[in-house]
């Protein structure tokens, strides 16, 4: 048994290779019987939407990577994923990409040769183009509903003026309408990022290293390098507070965002692991702030911060969903307060403690099947191209100290770099 | 009392399930939501020498939660933990199963939450969800399956802090009891669990018997009314097996056919979706479902002794909601008229062999998987599945198909715009010709096929299309009779 004390890091042998052609190729071999997850990360998302009027274009793109090649048409790729009995399927986030599948171990030969295929021979007509389109606009349509959507679509738009983290991985509504008049630019699309160079292949489950290289090769290796390098545009500094209300049709509880410029991630930056702390010591269940506003007062039944990691600087979000729409000012200013503190005052040394081991066994908590290593895997790669930031960001973490956090806080929490949107329910025709 | 024991000595973790019988079928009447709040005042009302805050600060470090999950039949109280904290950590699920506090100003903050959940969360903000519980609204109208699992808006006010003690005595007893525990499990843990829980109440009350189902005539439609972009479709009747049926096994090879979920396997999604672009996805269900978190694999732990076949049409452009009811009741007629062809039932089958394998990769799914099958009286589903469908023919499902599925009666539920409901309830109950128009390129044996379905008779009784606004909805155990 590992003493509680010692910080655990990444719990599995992380074994990689890089092909001719630049494709990262990474194994990870855990005991999990006849099973293997195939995932090849993109490192393309929304953040590289840079053209006016293609935004979501990424998230749109997915979808069109199931429409099938002359050697596996979408029938044929169905059938056989079918028949391995496969789980197979993609997402799209602001930075990357990803499409896996989780079948049989003695299947990865078959597995990679259908998803090798795609990424080198993707063929579809306009009419699969259009009718796709129909299908991510009925994803934007399902998720209408939910005020969360919503907030968060409107803070990004708030809070950035210039860099494409501006929308949302869906895409502005106007921009998904859009969608079926840009057939040639997919193609385009297709050969400016999906590239070796610009992606990496992650295999983890009952699979041996060099089996999965020797099988990489024959299948990913005549893959042609050649990605595209597009400059995504500098956010400024933000220079004032930003505010923005949303009206919302139904009678659903009022929410309140507050945001602030954080930076990129960067495994050995004691900053950026210092607002993991933050958000954790000052906003989860068992920070003070939490037992006031959940517990105590119930005026909030749902507090939520922390910085998602990116590519690019990034957002510290704090959202509360309240009860009362009265309480709103009083909820506001006890998070203001939260934060202007955690600026001013040092973490005393048991809650830091305490705050470190949750992180850790959380992360640990968070890779017990194939699917949640290869997932942590290739977040990794995205973010930096190479898998040993996965230990070094758990080493940063363990060596932030009271004062990162303070001048963290107060580097980051300042009127000036922060946004604020609030949703509540007024009846009328819904703003957008 | 049940003890399972599922080890995997490669886990570093440890999963704790302690299940009891005893979920929302046994609210009493007036007090809808009484099991769902009892639950969750369990779990997060203090316990032993300790607030709720105090537990939430012993747990903290651990990263683990004890969680507590209420359904129709079974209450579940769950953790788990890192082999490291195994010990202080079961010393706080056994004081909150043993010593619960059920501390006052914790009742009211989950009550308003509970009340939240329907008025804010299901009527305003979820329209799928809206749509799937106002299904089983009709389909179990009058009995406990009809009301989501958190009640009725005054059934919740209703409760008090001594209801939640009383159903707490009464339906956390031994004889509803099953032990699980996954992953690294220590010598002599199972015993000493067993040994502390024996402290539990030996029996309650027994279990009062659901009311037989409404069946519908026609196709019985509710319109549930609120403001939406677009609208969520639900299709379903009951069903007289579960997994404790033979029946179910070859119903389930049926029913991935038609409607695997989240997958293009299905004959709804490609023909809705893929073909014609109609939403994001098109599914169908012959026992509850309910998606594990990000997975496309199906929760454990929601085991009923009643079950329901459902399609759930994912929201359309309201001009095109009467051609995909169409559609979905179309296809649906095909299937039961012609079953599955021999190559159809041969891929489904391999399809399902391989990838419920993929369904049990954590101790605790295997845990959740193992106690559903002692609630039927069979093994878990994964094993059912590889058992049965070795042997299972194409004939033994499409007789199945005949004695279980039909195309000429089904409720249907769904969540509206007011704008447009008068001309849709007009057009719906007249049969009235639905064509359907795209602004883009489509293939013509899709445009074809589109002017078969356009003119799909449903077999809508008119005088039974109901709308309710979706405000009124869950307010009592009752079903608003609505405008008709």
């Amino acid at each position: 048994m590992r003493p509680a004390s010692t910080p655990p890091t990444f719990p599995y042998p992380i074994v990689e290779t890089r092909l001719d052609n630049g494709l990262a190729v990474v194994a990870v071999p855990v005991d999990s019987p006849g099973l293997a997850a195939h995932y090849l990360a993109v490192r393309t998302g929304s953040r590289n939407e840079v053209e006016p009027g293609l935004s979501g274009f990424a998230h749109f793109f997915e979808h069109m990577m199931f429409r099938g090649t002359p050697r596996f048409p979408p029938d044929r790729y169905n059938d056989v994923l079918k028949r391995l009995g496969a789980d197979g399927n993609a997402f799209t986030t602001d930075d990357w990409t990803c499409y896996h599948v989780t079948a049989a171990a003695a299947a990865l030969d078959t597995v990679m040769d259908l998803e090798s295929d795609r990424f080198m021979n993707l063929e579809y007509g306009v009419e699969a183009f259009q009718k796709e389109a129909g299908a991510v606009l009925g994803e934007y349509n399902k998720n209408h509903s939910i005020p969360l959507n919503a907030l968060l679509e409107k803070l990004q738009d708030t809070a950035y003026t210039t860099h494409t983290y501006k929308h949302t991985t869906m895409g502005f509504l106007a921009d998904i309408e859009a969608m079926p008049n840009h057939y040639d630019y997919s193609r385009l699309f297709f050969r400016r990022w999906y590239r070796p160079d610009n992606a990496a292949l992650v295999v983890v489950g009952d699979v041996r290293p060099d089996d999965v290289f020797a099988l990489a090769r024959r299948r990913w290796g005549a893959w042609i390098p050649g990605a595209a390098s597009l400059a995504t545009p500098v956010e400024p500094e933000q220079t004032g507070e930003r505010v923005a209300r949303m009206p919302w049709p139904t009678p659903t509880l009022p929410h309140l965002a507050l945001a602030f410029h954080a930076p990129a991630f960067d495994p050995t930056d004691l900053s950026g692991r210092a607002l993991d702390v933050i958000a954790q010591a000052e906003f989860a269940p068992t920070s003070p702030l939490y037992t006031e506003l959940v517990l105590r007062r119930q005026w909030v039944d749902w507090l939520w911060a922390g910085a998602e990691d990116h590519r690019d600087p990034t957002l510290f979000l704090v959202i509360a969903r309240l009860k009362d729409p009265a309480t709103l000012d009083d909820v506001r200013s006890a998070i203001e307060g939260t934060l202007a503190s955690a600026g001013a005052n040092l973490l005393p040394a048991d809650r830091l403690a305490a705050v470190k081991s949750r992180l850790r066994y959380g992360f640990l908590q968070g890779l017990q099947t194939p699917d949640q290593i290869a997932g942590t895997v290739c977040t990794y790669l995205q973010l930096t191209g190479d898998t040993p930031s996965i230990d070094a960001t758990q080493a940063t973490l363990e060596r932030v100290g009271a004062e990162d956090v303070r001048s963290s806080a107060a580097a980051t929490f300042r009127a000036a770099n922060r946004t604020v949107v609030t949703l509540a329910h007024a009846p009328g025709p819904r703003a957008s | 009392m049940k003890t399972l024991v599922l080890e995997s000595p490669g886990s570093p973790f440890v999963a704790i399930r302690v299940l009891f019988e005893a979920g929302s079928a046994d609210d009493p009447r007036g007090k809808e939501g009484l099991a769902a709040l009892t639950g969750s005042l369990l779990v997060e009302g203090g316990a032993g020498p300790r607030s709720y805050a105090q537990i939430l600060d012993a747990l903290y470090p651990m990263a683990a939660g004890i969680g507590v999950h209420v359904d129709r039949e079974v209450t579940v109280v769950h953790g788990t933990v890192h082999r490291d904290h195994l010990l202080p950590f079961y010393e706080l699920m056994r004081d909150v199963l043993l010593a619960p506090r059920f501390d006052a100003a914790d009742l009211e903050r989950l009550r308003a939450d509970q009340s939240n959940a329907i008025t804010a969360g299901l009527r305003a903000t979820d329209d799928e969800g809206l749509g799937k519980e106002a299904l089983d609204a009709m389909i179990h109208a009058g009995g406990p399956y009809g009301r989501p699992v958190e009640g009725s808006v005054r059934g919740i006010a209703a409760v008090t802090r001594q209801d939640v003690i009383a159903f707490r005595r009464q339906s956390y007893t031994r004889d509803r009891l099953t032990i699980g525990l996954g992953g690294a499990v220590p010598d002599g843990f199972a015993q000493r669990i067993a040994a502390d829980l024996a402290a539990l109440p030996e029996r309650g009350p027994d279990r009062v018997p659901l009311p037989p189902p409404r069946e519908p005539r026609g196709l019985e439609t509710l319109l549930v009314t609120k403001p939406c972009r677009a609208w969520a479709i639900s299709i379903g009747f009951p069903l007289d097996v579960t997994r404790a049926d033979d029946d179910f096994y070859p119903l389930y090879v049926a029913n991935s056919y038609l409607g695997e979920h989240r997958t293009f396997n299905g004959l709804l999604m490609n023909a809705m979706r893929a073909d014609r672009g109609l939403n994001y996805g098109d599914y169908s269900y012959v026992e509850a479902f309910v998606q594990d978190g990000l997975s496309t694999f199906p929760l454990p732990n929601l085991p009923r002794r009643r079950q329901a076949f459902t399609m759930w049409i994912r929201p359309v452009a309201p001009e095109n909601a009467h051609f995909a009811m169409r559609q979905a009741m179309r296809l649906l007629a095909r299937v039961v008229r012609d079953g599955l062809t021999a190559a159809a039932f041969a891929e489904t089958r391999d399809f399902l062999l391989a990838y419920s394998r993929l369904w049990v990769q954590t101790p605790a799914r295997r845990l959740g998987y193992a106690m559903d099958g002692a609630f039927y009286g069979r093994k878990n589903l994964v094993d059912e599945l590889q058992e049965r469908l070795r042997d299972l023919r194409v004939e033994d499902v499409n007789a199945a198909i005949r004695r279980h599925l039909r195309a000429d009666r089904a409720f249907a539920a769904v969540v509206a715009d007011p704008e447009g409901v008068e001309r849709f309830v007009r057009a719906l109950g007249s049969n009235a010709p639905s064509p359907i128009s795209y602004a883009t390129d489509t293939k013509p044996e899709v445009l074809d096929e589109d002017k078969e379905i356009a003119v799909f008779p449903l077999p809508v009784d008119a005088e039974r299309i109901r709308i309710v606004p979706a405000e009124a909805l869950f307010e009592t155990a009752e079903l608003p009779a609505g405008a008709a």
